[in-house]
């Protein structure tokens, strides 16, 4: 009875271990919230054009997720909008730069797909999660009386973004956020293995979407009020 | 009768761990239609039957074998449609075709890196194609070698296929976008243009499109 508290106290504290800590840098060009006229979108996209990472689709849709959580602003899915752009969004057709951007904006035919979809706002997100560091071992083993594994593994993932927002009226940056989230997971095996893993991504996606939020709710926030 | 049995089922059994092994993928999906202004021309896009039934394969380490024929035929026909005014397909060189060029794809070179070779943690696809260009008379008007290159993240839990599909639609997409933003880029085809919408002014009995 004793051994088996022991075992449930040590997993409870590993538990509490495998935790995240994330940091988020913003800049802003200026205190004004950014302002979403009604039926204006939002379109939040990924970098892919590097050639050793690219970031994570479903971390694009999470940030999409907690742009639009409270319905207050329209985001565009990243799909749609790459697809209807085809080929202009593609890694190797993405503008870098607001004066390639602008340039692709002059052929009528895009600056109009753009406007039918109601475009204000352009969200570019870089970075990705990498596994930074690896420690411990486990084993398993299996014969002919059963299996089982034995030992202690842990990890450290850290995941760095940058979001840069992009104003398509008037073809300025609006504002950047960084965030840096890290966090170790385990795998602790006595018999069966039970991993406590941390959940770096989404930390990195609830800080960065949150921050990106406050560039906008603000004035929202005060028209509604 | 009982060792019969065995080897049998020895066999089976083998052949189910050698095909448990190999990465087969038969790439599918959809493309959207391009963005890009039509050029005023009618065109057809022969696809062969090398193209068309163009399988990589790869025994080199583990096998790999990805079947990219039909979805570059899709790709290719959805390009043509979107880039000219007309466009169609034949699957021989036409003789006496009332169309003003006639496009070739061929696949040069198919390669593919997974991530125990590369050491990245990502899948990589590569193709090398050749779009061959010719007049209607057949004299040929452009080689242009164009490469399309896609890859995908290494994930948890996600099979060598999955990835492998998707690295392959990145780099069909990557085709797509080289060709419609490259096409009248190519020397020899910008002269081939800027000839024939010279000779087409000029010529008072022909009806340009």
């Amino acid at each position: 009875m004793k051994s088996l508290t022991a075992l449930i106290m040590l997993t409870l504290l590993i538990t509490l271990s495998a935790c995240t800590t994330t940091t988020v840098d913003e800049y802003r060009e200026n205190s004004t919230a950014l302002t979403l006229a009604s039926g204006e979108r939002v379109v939040v996209l990924g970098r892919r054009h590097y050639a050793d990472y690219e970031t994570e689709p479903d971390f694009i849709d999470c940030i999409g997720e907690k742009l639009k959580a409270d319905k207050e602003i329209l985001v565009l899915p990243e799909k749609e909008f790459v697809d209807l752009l085809y080929p202009w969004f593609e890694p190797r057709t993405a503008p870098l730069g607001l004066k390639r951007l602008a340039k692709m904006l002059d052929e009528p035919m895009i600056a109009q797909r753009f406007k039918e979809q109601g475009l204000h706002y352009m969200i570019w997100i870089d970075g990705s999660t990498e596994t930074t560091d690896r420690d411990g071992s486990v084993s398993c083993a299996v014969g002919p009386g059963g299996g089982g594994c034995f030992g202690f593994a842990t990890w450290e993932k850290t995941g760095t973004y940058e979001a840069i927002i992009w104003d398509l009226q008037t073809l300025k940056e609006s504002g950047r956020v960084k965030v840096e989230a890290r966090g170790s997971s385990y795998m602790v095996a006595i018999i069966l293995p039970i991993p406590i893993v941390a959940q770096v991504q989404d930390q990195a996606c609830d800080g960065i979407g949150l921050q990106l939020r406050t560039f906008f709710m603000g004035n929202r926030a005060g028209e509604a009020s | 009768m009982h060792t019969r049995n065995l080897i049998a089922c020895a066999l089976v059994l083998v052949s189910l761990l050698v095909s448990a092994c190999a990465t087969r993928v038969e790439v599918d999906g959809n493309f959207p239609a391009a963005l890009t202004h039509k050029l005023p021309l009618r065109s057809v896009v022969v696809f062969d039957e090398a193209f068309a039934s163009h399988r990589f394969e790869s025994t080199q380490g583990p096998e790999v074998s990805v079947f990219v024929g039909q979805i570059q035929v899709e790709l290719f026909t959805g390009l043509a449609d979107s880039l000219f005014q007309y466009s169609s397909t034949s699957t021989k060189m036409p003789t006496n075709s009332e169309a003003d060029l006639i496009l070739v794809p061929n696949v040069e070179d198919v390669q593919i890196s997974m991530p125990n070779e590369s050491q990245l943690k990502v899948f990589e696809v590569w193709i090398k194609y050749n779009l061959q260009v010719f007049k209607p008379t057949g004299e040929p008007v452009a080689d242009w070698i164009m490469t399309a290159y896609g890859k995908t993240p290494t994930r948890f839990l996600k099979s060598n296929t999955d990835a492998l599909q998707q690295a392959s639609m990145v780099a069909m997409r990557d085709a797509g976008a080289h060709f419609i933003t490259g096409f009248a880029r190519v020397p020899e085809i910008q002269q081939w243009l800027r000839h024939r919408s010279t000779s087409t002014s000029e010529s008072s009995g022909s009806t340009p499109l």
